[in-house]
């Protein structure tokens, strides 16, 4: 009978769950072996390309001794941090406002907010560089750090003011009774009990840091100040010959963070998502 | 350099620079500031340069020791000068993204620019008339290309520092296995008929040519645009207005570039870019295509015993019915008039392009680069490698997009929607040469109305 | 009962004063950086404004020019394609894996991770790693096939129409599977298991419990999920820079690459940014049903 079970399971589960694992994850493997192939191995026929015949780190000892791959990394992650830190100061404020409090404009607000998050950047950019160039942030962490969270604001305020909507308003009320001021609820009950919420609105801002490339090519201009994504595509592809191992090895280890993030906090996003989204 | 360095007594301060001093003293300064620094770990002399920061976008060499050179090149002159140097070498697909940009928003100073890009952004660059004149006379002459290329009305809106060239190379065994005589030797006068005919018998020696048709700015419209005007036709005639594409011969020429392709050519080309034909030929998989001397480049630095690099050899555009052509024109280093350090940017340049520094980079490139000033066609270099001779040819050929117009915004756009590139795709894809030609051209006059 | 009412209108003040306190620091950001570019850019849209030459206001002519423009016409229907038809494919393998992960699953925070890689993986360079495996000529999908026997020469990826849009959606819905999938899963997690277990009891089979059970429950989320999908799938441009630039033909242009071509390449940004603006009532459009279905949910 277990045996029996078991078998089930692993027939319903398991093989479904590992057709999409090679599904999902086939171009990452890909990746992986060119970043271990020299670069005579990578474009041939004559070997099977999905095996590592001679192993080498050459791509990665090029990527980190050729390149300024960790100050890409530093700069990545710098502007990532503090830029999501920013946005979700924000989006707390917005959607706890636009969640509880009644005010002037505030219908309005919130249709406003949505709607500026769908302008696309290949129209923005280059006003936005105007702006940039005229606060004279051009090739500081700052252009990126301050512009990043127009792209992030308006979608972790919408997903925050839908976790906030599912506290009870008993709670806040009670404590309003008890002599509370908001911004003391604000801080003391409804922030501890967002956390899921905040987090899952944290990792999604930061993945699209993380995977930002149109602003960071135009706002920086020398190789140390870049991020992965540019960094990578700028000094990897020289002319009309592209440095294909060490691109891969870039874009390998240039995701390792945020899969690191991810694998520890891939539980809370789910519940944070569970609750603002499905309300209802 | 060393002479230079005599750390010569003077108050020229930073405030002069941007009034204009001669390179010497710009370095004279310099020196001076690398004594001061050493006394007194400040630069007490340099006033305002000291805050001055300087913006270099350039495209990336392939060849690396080339981008290593021009980079601490560019650092060198920042120590010399006391300014902060910012060298930024792109991607070439992004090159356009960050000069546009730099013209809307600021945020750079010199920039280099490709051939017709002097004449897009005429209005944004300043002056280099003068310094240009300065160049060629030192080096014995501008090049006749550059003469015609190098300038808009006359002015030249940057200094010109040569073009890379594409041409066709190939394969030496497999031409000659298909009955090419003197294959060894190079430099073929061949028809695009005779062209085609020996893409036909290496395919079917299962080593086809190959040709990239795909959205990529170089290698496609390299080869595309040379073949529409060996065919007799042009995007607009030289009164900028009449749209001369649908052309019989062109139809006839189309017709037969669409046999060909069935024939002689690896069809997946709908979908390369500038980068697919050199791993395609590099892993021996093509027998001749058109590019830069880079497969060649590649080739020489092989781990195979010299196989693939003796092997190879190139040759001119084959002929048409209305002659030979290359798309070629001149590169120039150019600096933007919104730059807030026009007069250090102008100091950067006239220091680079000295002979000392320019011809170091230059070399490094063994003929990737073709030279700018008369002087440098006999340079040594060329006779280290006979078979990147031929690359010095490919100037007389040259014409630019928009050719018998002006390279102007509108030949720009046309390049920009690849409508002389999709009309060839399109010919390959449907076979109807005829349908595609109807497309191109009503493409054009929109673009030319 | 009058207490209570001064008291209420005092937290009334304070609560205009305090949401528009709260509301100020990202307004402000978006002011400044987003506001002043997207006037400016409907202003741009309305002139014939080139980089580096200032243009003359032309009204709509932009859009009216457009619409008689063959490239626009493939391009818009190239978009919808893109953005409409890969959202059941990702729905439908995004549920399949929601299903698949709501079990109980050994390992199943570091398998969830991985399997959010595609998501997170930044686009410009998953996208590199895809162009590679399409190749022309060293795709190892083409090597094994031949390998096999299937086919005796490569596939023409990215260069043959019907292939290269199949392949081009194939890397979107492939980038929008992970995503799906742990939305939908945070879905499945809020079902109450006690419905579950009523219907189990009603006789239902596993079947019949998943469509009267489940799927009412996540409706909700799988519509949002959906939108959020089409609204940026719609805006995209990454992608398909890196693996056709709109090539082969204009077969796979979308409304981002080709302003991005007619702008930055053919400096026409008076243009670029009428063809960005066209997507905006077809964004806004599904935004408001968006919000509207969200409203009424809440």
């Amino acid at each position: 009978m277990m045996v029996g079970s078991d078998k089930q399971k692993a027939l319903q589960i398991y093989v479904p769950l590992v057709v999409y694992t090679l599904l999902l994850l086939f171009p990452f493997y890909w990746m992986g072996v060119v970043s271990f192939k020299p670069t005579s191995d990578i474009f041939t026929l004559d070997l099977n390309p999905f095996w590592v015949q001679r192993f080498t780190f050459e791509n990665y000892q090029y990527l980190f001794e050729n390149t300024e791959f960790i100050s890409w990394m530093w700069n990545t992650m710098l502007i990532a941090v503090v830029s999501t830190a920013l946005s979700i100061f924000c989006s707390i404020c917005i959607g706890y406002a636009l969640a509880r409090l009644k005010f002037p404009g505030s219908d309005f607000m919130g249709i406003g907010i949505f709607l500026v998050y769908l302008v696309p950047p290949t129209l923005l950019f280059i006003p936005m560089a105007e702006v940039i160039g005229a606060l004279n942030l051009f090739n500081t962490h700052w252009a990126l750090i301050l512009t990043y969270p127009t792209q992030l604001i308006p979608f972790a305020s919408w997903l925050l003011m839908g976790y906030f909507l599912t506290i009870p308003k008993e709670i806040e009320e009670s404590a309003l009774m008890d002599g509370c001021s908001r911004i003391q609820i604000l801080i003391r009950i409804v922030l501890p009990l967002s956390v899921p919420g905040i987090l899952s609105a944290t990792i999604f801002c930061f993945t699209l840091c993380w995977n930002e490339f149109l602003y960071a090519l135009i706002f920086m201009s020398s190789g140390d100040m870049k991020t992965i994504p540019v960094g990578t595509v700028s000094d990897l592809i020289k002319a009309d010959t592209l440095f294909w191992g060490s691109l891969m090895a870039s874009a390998l280890l240039g995701s390792v963070p945020v899969a690191f993030i991810y694998s520890f906090f891939v539980k809370y996003y789910v519940s944070g998502l569970t609750a603002s989204a499905v309300k209802g | 350099m060393e002479k230079l360095n005599d750390n010569q007594p003077t108050s020229i301060s930073g405030e002069t620079t941007e009034k204009g001093m001669t390179r010497r003293q710009v370095i004279k300064t310099g020196a001076a500031a690398a004594g001061a620094v050493a006394l007194s770990g400040g630069f007490p002399y340099i006033s305002s340069a000291q805050n001055k920061t300087l913006n270099i976008v350039r495209g990336t060499y392939f060849i690396p020791g080339a981008q290593e050179i021009a980079k601490q090149q560019a650092e060198e002159f920042g120590k010399q000068a006391g300014v902060k140097v910012n060298a930024d070498f792109l991607n070439w697909t992004d090159l356009n993204t960050k000069i546009g940009a730099g013209i809307q928003a600021g945020g750079i100073d010199v920039i280099e620019l490709w051939p017709v890009q002097n004449h897009l952004y005429a209005n944004n660059l300043v002056d280099m008339t003068e310094e240009a004149e300065e160049v060629a006379a030192r080096g014995g002459g501008f090049e006749e290309y550059v003469l015609n290329s190098g300038h808009v009305n006359g002015r030249y809106l940057g200094i010109p520092h040569g073009n890379n060239a594409g041409t066709i190379a190939y394969r030496i065994s497999a031409f000659e296995k298909a009955g090419v005589k003197h294959a060894d030797k190079g430099g073929m006068d061949m028809t695009w008929d005779e062209y085609f005919a020996v893409a036909k018998e290496c395919k079917k020696m299962g080593m086809p040519f190959g040709q990239s048709l795909g959205h990529s700015l170089g290698d496609p419209i390299g080869f595309c645009y040379p073949y529409m005007w060996a065919s007799g036709a042009l995007e607009v005639g030289d009164d900028g207005k009449t749209i001369l594409f649908n052309t019989p011969t062109f139809e006839y020429a189309l017709n037969k570039f669409v046999q060909a392709w069935k024939d002689g050519y690896d069809e997946t080309g709908t979908s390369w870019d500038d980068s697919s034909n050199n791993r395609a030929y590099l892993s021996g998989k093509i027998a001749s295509t058109f590019n830069g001397a880079s497969i060649y480049y590649a080739s020489k630095r092989r781990d195979d015993g010299g196989k693939l690099m003796n092997d190879t050899h190139h040759m001119l555009m084959p002929k048409g019915t209305a002659g030979r052509y290359h798309e070629f024109g001149t590169q120039t280093m150019g600096i933007l008039n919104n730059s807030e350090n026009i007069d250090v940017a102008k100091e950067y340049l006239k220091w680079w392009f000295q002979p000392e520094n320019f011809d170091k980079w230059w070399r490094v490139q063994e003929g990737y680069q073709l030279h700018h000033v008369k002087n440098l066609a006999n340079d040594p270099m060329w006779k280290d490698d006979p078979k990147m001779g031929i690359f010095k040819e490919i100037p007389k050929y040259g014409r630019l997009r928009g050719f018998a117009g002006n390279p102007n915004e509108k030949a720009s756009l046309a390049a920009s929607k690849y409508i002389v590139v999709d009309t060839f795709a399109k010919a390959v894809q449907s076979g109807d040469a005829k349908d595609a030609l109807e497309w191109g051209e009503r493409q054009l006059k929109r673009i030319y109305r | 009962m009058n207490s209570v009412s001064i008291q209420s209108e005092k937290f009334l003040d304070r609560e205009s004063s305090l949401g528009v306190l709260l509301m100020l620091p990202g307004l402000i950001l978006l002011a400044v950086f987003l506001a002043y570019p997207f006037f400016l850019g409907i202003w741009l849209s309305l002139t014939d404004t080139r980089i580096g030459m200032p243009g003359e206001f032309i009204g709509l002519w932009n859009y009216v020019d457009l619409l008689e423009d063959e490239i626009f016409h493939q391009t818009a229907l190239n978009t919808m394609v893109y953005a409409l038809v890969t959202v059941p494919f990702k729905a439908v393998m995004g549920l399949g894996l929601a299903l698949i992960l709501n079990n109980q699953i050994r390992f199943s925070n570091p398998i969830r991770a991985f399997i959010m890689l595609p998501w997170i993986v930044p686009t410009a360079l998953s996208s590199l790693g895809w162009f590679m495996i399409f190749d022309p000529v060293f795709s190892p999908i083409s090597w094994l096939m031949i390998e096999m026997g299937f086919i005796d020469s490569n596939i023409n990826f990215l260069g043959d129409q019907l292939i290269a849009v199949t392949a081009i959606c194939w890397v979107n819905i492939w980038r929008g599977i992970p995503f799906f999938g742990i939305s939908i899963l945070a879905g499945l997690q809020a079902v109450p298991p006690e419905l579950h277990e009523q219907a189990a009891i009603d006789g239902a089979n596993k079947f019949q419990r998943f469509i009267n059970v489940t799927l009412p429950q996540i409706k909700g989320l799988l519509m949002i999920t959906s939108l959020l999908s089409i609204i940026w799938t719609f805006a995209d441009f990454q992608l398909i820079y890196v693996l056709t630039k709109g090539g082969p033909a204009n077969q796979t242009h979308i409304f981002g690459t080709y302003a991005y071509q007619i702008g930055l390449f053919g400096t026409e940004i008076g243009m670029a940014a009428a063809i960005t603006l066209y997507m905006f009532p077809i964004l806004a459009f599904f935004s408001i049903i968006l919000l509207r279905y969200m409203r009424k949910t809440a």
